[in-house]
């Protein structure tokens, strides 16, 4: 064996191994080849076993053809290689194609009702100008939702309120959350600024626009000036938050817990105020009672009324929400079909 | 009340349009809720002149007319009236035409002989009460003329607010009117001609209960003639909602409208001896009324009486028995004041309310018993004929002077919250007749009369007296004026700002917690509901549960333990018994949900309510908030990318396990729970989940078949939990404590233990948990086998023990030391073998 025998060998080795690298078909095939070319038994080693027959001074030269040999080897190994795993990466992302029009797996989601959604929405406005939530019971005491709101037993102002009487005596079913403002101001004192949220009942029959159950919101604000014009400020920014720009206006009212009394009216939602059957043809919607809190009703709830004045409000859930939402029933708040409900999304 | 224009413009000038006048009077507080056309329903009836009348050749009760309507040929008629003569006006329905009641005129044949138009009697056209006849018009009605330009009217529907009884009457609005306009008003001329004996003669009146009966104003009509009013009276009773009855009854009824105040004519031959006596009724009298009921009067009961017994319950309803007929001649007229709430509470007693009783309930004033009388004397006599006696019987004939009220003009600023000068505010409440001067020296205010009287001292403000007109009863303090100077004023002038007062100090909202729960559950697929509190015994009683009516009251949230939430609270007059008890529990009503849903065709419904259960032990009522709820059909919904999977009682316990989480619990403990109905008794728990402030409890389960087929419900299994969660009814979720994260890794081992079938699984975990020392981080069951080489009697759970230590890494050798521990400890309390 001599150096140009054993270099040209090498050289052959080379020249075999790139060609059938090059033309290797897939990462098997070049596994292959790396053990047949480069593994311990391989094609490489066979070769360079002749080096021992060398002369001392030639061994170097050889050491160093090798080096090449192999390094060319592993280097186009390796660039095979990243060829072919493109392409079968590239054949892999083309058997996983899917059809994305395809709708999504669904995700449930429950929908919350819109009663408690619209409370949260009017206590999110009161909220913003400090008023705190409260709530009363709804067995109440006749003295409670009543008496002490200037509504003696012969009032005739009672026809106002039907109402469902229980089997404890001395309590019926609130028929409005007005007495909240009585237990509100015997708990705490000015000043008062107070959300009562909550179920009332009434002696009523049931249809489009009655229930014997409803909700109702009153609004409670007690001070030394608290006047009729913060009152109709607020109610303005109330207004306006749930209903969008629109003109609002005061007119009298009548509750015997409130002197002077209002209602408060908004443009109609329907018609922008020109008038149309949801408004009466008066152009004007009226969406809660409210007054300047009668002396006998701060007394009662242990405030002086020489010191202090105040106003309530009281609202309807209900009616919020239906002028929010367009909803042509009332019923439809308690039924709970969930066809009316899943719209709330 | 019904407001007919033309009768109001006898007061008052109107010279706006209806619209007008109808937001002018809402925004003076008389809130007008209706505009109606009164004869908008008459279509092409016209006035026509009869110029002959002849008997129809083929039916003795028909008669042929013919009709000159002002143009054209005259029209041939058929007409089956007597009353009818030549010369006569009359209102013709030309064919085409539609009456009240959508009755539409058409051409017609009638015994043979063609008919075109019919001849109208005030009954058809609904304006007088006269059925028999044809209305006969004034001889100088135009020709021609439509009927409803003649006598249609604008009706205003007025709610009068009950504080202003004053106001429920033609002149009382117009008294309004003339507030808003400006214009005069004018009181109808009252003269009473009194050309007969003195009423002494004929009326004596007995008041013997004076504090219920303040004043008794009577007068005697002699030689009446009973018959019908005349028919512009007729009209103008029919377009304000009353139905015209005889000139007398008519009279009263008119006066009643016209002033507001109720009076009763009785047949003056049927008040014995000329004595009326006011007095109550006895223990076992009797009376028939108007109505023709007989009543048996209670002992409370106001009673008008001659010297033989009651002939009338005063202020509600006269008796049958001297009721007005057609052959009365004589009649006394009763104009009384009687006690509002007396009157409010036989009406109610009685279940008999009349327009009468009505205005007694809203207070009288004093002097209108006098000018009622002599205004229905008037009027019988115009329209009736006869004779007034000389004078009148009055029990109480001194008329109280005016009331006088002292305010503060700054005060009425300060609740207005804008400065409105005293000048200005005198002005105002001159124009609803309230006069004011200036308060002498040392006047005080009356801040307030109930509960307790408040009387201050005005110091240095401007102090003026308001002299209260007799009609307005509802003046009594200072904020009275106030409202009245701003309705007067307009809200309008009213400024509005927003508070800039001291806020109040912080408060948790109540509705914290529950915004968080019902977040949670919508988030985990759950919709929401809210239903009635109301619901009906049997249902309620169906959901009952054993521990329902023992142990503590339900403050601390707990539904388990022995917890009681007392009786069912029940309603007294309920609209139906479908809604007469208050619920304890919501799954019933949750139920119903269900039902419903399923018969709109849904088949899987998830819902949940946090809603009020109510109860009471002995006369204490109580309610709580409690979370609710059911799930039945399918778990996901069924795609094309996911398989439908029926809701069981692990969805259920998975949503509780859910909330423990969010709210800051611990994990829940479950103890099954065997009872049976209304529950499946062996897919029924109660768990707990308890921190020491915060607790979690109730009960998951499956609902048992009988319990379905009671709410006639189609899902197979439905499965429920009604949960009391501390914080609903109030409070605030507690802050996160962090953990630091761990810095060692930690180390987890797998244990298989084989148990008999019965065991349950919170035993084994409690166990593990028991022995495995400070080390042991988490467990968690991944696996449940039953089967070979298992014996049948046994099954094998697997858990993962995960173990780490905050100071270090463990050794194998401590690891090992305490999957001993549990080994030989789960073997020793359960009795259980390790898999191996
Ligand atoms: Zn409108």
């Amino acid at each position: 064996m001599d150096f140009e025998t054993l270099s040209a060998d090498l050289r052959g080795l080379q020249e075999r191994a790139l060609k059938e690298i090059a033309a290797a078909a897939d990462p098997d095939a070049l596994e292959q080849l790396q053990i047949q070319y480069l593994g311990k038994k391989g094609d490489l080693t066979a070769v360079l076993r002749g080096i021992g027959a060398l002369p001392a001074e030639d061994r170097p030269r050889v050491g160093a053809i090798a080096n090449e040999v192999s390094e060319a080897v592993k280097g186009a190994l390796a660039s095979r290689g990243t060829e072919l795993r493109a392409i079968v990466q590239a054949q892999r992302l083309l058997a996983e194609k899917v059809d994305v029009t395809l709708p999504g797996r669904s995700i449930a989601r429950g929908t919350l009702h819109p009663i408690p959604e619209t409370i949260a929405a009017i206590a999110e406005v009161f909220g913003q100008f400090g008023f705190v939530i409260y709530e009363g019971p709804e067995v109440e005491n006749d003295l409670t939702n009543f008496q002490m709101l200037n509504i003696a037993p012969d009032h005739p102002a009672r026809d106002l309120w039907d109402t469902l009487y229980v089997d404890i005596p001395g309590h019926l079913l609130r028929t409005h959350t007005s007495p909240g403002q009585i237990r509100v101001m015997q708990s705490t004192k000015p000043p008062i600024r107070a959300l009562l949220p909550g179920r009332c009942f009434r002696y009523e029959a049931v249809d489009a626009s009655h229930g014997f159950e409803f909700f109702q919101v009153e609004g409670l604000m007690v001070d030394e000036g608290t006047s009729m014009a913060d009152l109709q400020g607020l109610l303005d920014e109330f207004a306006h938050a749930l209903f969008g720009p629109r003109k609002t206006r005061f007119r009298p009212g009548y509750y015997p817990f409130t002197e002077p009394s209002v209602a408060f009216d908004v443009e109609c939602v329907v018609c922008g105020g020109v008038g149309c059957p949801a408004c009466s043809k008066t152009g004007w919607m009226t969406i809660l009672g409210a007054g300047m809190v009668h002396p006998v009703v701060l007394q009662y709830g242990g405030i002086d009324p020489e010191r202090y004045q105040g106003f309530a409000f009281g609202m309807g859930v209900e009616r919020i929400s239906n002028l929010r939402h367009s909803v042509p029933d009332l019923r439809y708040y308690l039924e709970n079909d969930l066809r009316f409900l899943e719209q709330f999304r | 009340m019904r407001v007919p224009l033309n009768w109001l413009r006898e007061y008052v000038d109107v010279q706006l349009s209806p619209e007008e006048l109808a937001e002018r009077l809402t925004l003076l507080g008389m809130e007008v809720q209706a505009i109606e056309h009164w004869g908008a329903d008459w279509r092409s009836v016209v006035v026509g002149e009869l110029l002959t009348v002849e008997k129809h050749p083929f039916a003795d009760r028909l008669h042929l007319t013919s009709v000159n309507i002002g143009s054209g040929e005259p029209l041939h008629i058929v007409c089956g009236a007597n009353n009818i003569a030549p010369g006569q006006r009359v209102p013709v329905a030309l064919p085409g035409a539609v009456l009240p009641g959508d009755r539409r005129i058409e051409r017609t044949e009638k015994m043979g002989i063609a008919s075109e138009g019919m001849l109208c009697s005030g009954d058809e056209l609904h304006i007088t009460s006269d059925a028999e006849g044809i209305l006969i018009l004034p001889a100088a009605t135009p020709l021609g003329q439509q009927l409803s330009d003649l006598y249609g009217d604008v009706v205003l529907d007025v709610d009068v607010k009950p504080n202003r009884g004053d106001a429920l009457c033609l002149l009382g609005l117009a008294r309004e009117v003339a507030a808003a306009t400006g214009a005069a008003l004018r009181w109808p001329e009252i003269i009473v001609k009194e050309t007969g004996d003195p009423v002494s003669d004929h009326l004596r009146v007995d008041v013997r209960v004076p504090e219920l009966c303040s004043r008794f104003v009577g007068r005697w009509i002699g030689g009446v003639k009973i018959g019908p009013s005349p028919d512009a009276i007729q009209m103008r009773l029919r377009a304000a909602g009353m139905r015209p009855v005889s000139n007398v009854v008519d009279a009263s009824n008119y006066v009643m409208l016209e002033l507001g105040k109720p009076t009763h004519a009785f047949n003056g031959a049927a008040v014995t001896d000329g004595t009326i006596i006011v007095r109550m009724a006895e223990r076992g009298e009797r009376l028939e009324t108007l109505d023709h009921v007989e009543r048996e009067l209670m002992p409370d009961t106001l009673i008008i009486a001659d010297s033989k017994g009651p002939i009338g319950i005063a202020g509600v309803m006269g008796g049958a028995a001297s009721e007005i007929g057609d052959d009365t001649t004589a009649i006394a007229v009763e104009s009384a004041i009687f006690d509002p709430v007396s009157i409010r509470r036989t009406g109610h007693r009685y279940a008999l309310r009349s327009e009468a009783s009505l205005r007694f309930e809203k207070g009288q004033e004093f002097r209108l018993a006098r000018i009622g009388a002599d205004r229905v004397a008037q009027l019988t006599q115009a329209w009736a004929g006869g004779t007034i006696a000389r004078g009148r019987v009055d029990t109480a004939s001194v008329e109280p002077e005016p009331a006088r009220l002292a305010f503060r003009p700054a005060r009425v600023s300060k609740l207005l919250g804008g400065a409105i000068p005293t000048a200005d505010q005198r002005d105002l409440l001159r124009r609803v007749g309230i006069e004011t001067e200036l308060a002498p020296a040392g006047t005080r205010i009356q801040v307030a009369v109930e509960p307790k009287p408040l009387v201050v001292d005005p110091g240095s403000e401007e102090v003026l007296v308001a002299v209260m007109p007799t009609w307005r009863r509802d003046l009594a303090i200072e904020a009275d004026v106030t409202e009245e100077v701003a309705r007067i004023r307009g809200y309008e002038m009213t400024p509005a700002h927003l508070p800039d007062t001291l806020m109040p100090a912080y408060r948790h909202s109540p509705l914290r917690v529950r915004d968080a729960v019902r977040e949670i559950m919508a988030g985990a697929g759950i919709s929401e509901v809210v239903t009635h509190a109301l619901v009906s015994p049997a249902d309620e009683a169906a959901l009952a549960w054993p521990d329902d009516e023992s142990g503590p009251p339900p403050d601390g949230a707990s539904v388990t333990d022995g917890a009681s939430i007392g009786q069912p609270i029940t309603v007294t007059n309920p609209l139906s018994v479908q809604h007469s008890v208050l619920r304890r529990h919501l799954i019933g009503s949750l139920l119903n949900v269900l039902a419903l849903n399923e018969r709109q065709g849904r088949e899987s419904v998830a819902i949940f309510e946090i809603g009020q259960g109510y109860g009471r032990v002995g006369d204490a009522p109580r309610e709580w908030n409690r979370l609710a709820f059911l799930l039945a059909g399918s778990a996901a919904q069924p795609g094309w990318n996911q398989a439908a999977r029926a809701y069981d009682i692990d969805d259920a316990k998975g949503l509780v396990e859910l909330l423990c989480r969010l709210l800051r619990l611990p994990a829940p403990v479950y103890t099954a729970d065997e009872t049976g109905l209304p529950l499946h008794p062996g897919r029924a728990l109660t768990v707990v989940a308890q921190t020491e402030r915060e607790t979690l409890s109730g009960r998951v389960a499956e609902l048992h078949p009988d319990t379905i087929a009671r709410w006639d419900v189609r899902a197979g299994s439905v499965v429920v939990a009604e949960l009391a969660i501390k914080g609903l009814a109030g409070g605030n979720l507690p802050n996160v404590r962090v953990q630091p994260t761990p810095r060692f890794p930690e180390v987890d081992r797998d244990l298989a233990v084989i148990v008999e079938n019965a065991r349950p699984a919170a035993h084994i975990e409690a166990s593990i948990r028991g022995h495995a020392g400070e080390l042991l981080r988490r467990v968690t069951l991944f696996d449940v086998y039953r089967g070979a080489p298992l014996a049948a009697s046994e099954k094998s759970l697997a858990y993962r023990l995960v173990f780490g230590a905050r100071d270090r890494t463990l050794t194998e050798v401590e690891i090992d030391g305490a999957m001993a521990q549990v080994r030989s400890g789960v073997e020793v309390d359960l009795g259980a073998h390790i898999r191996t």
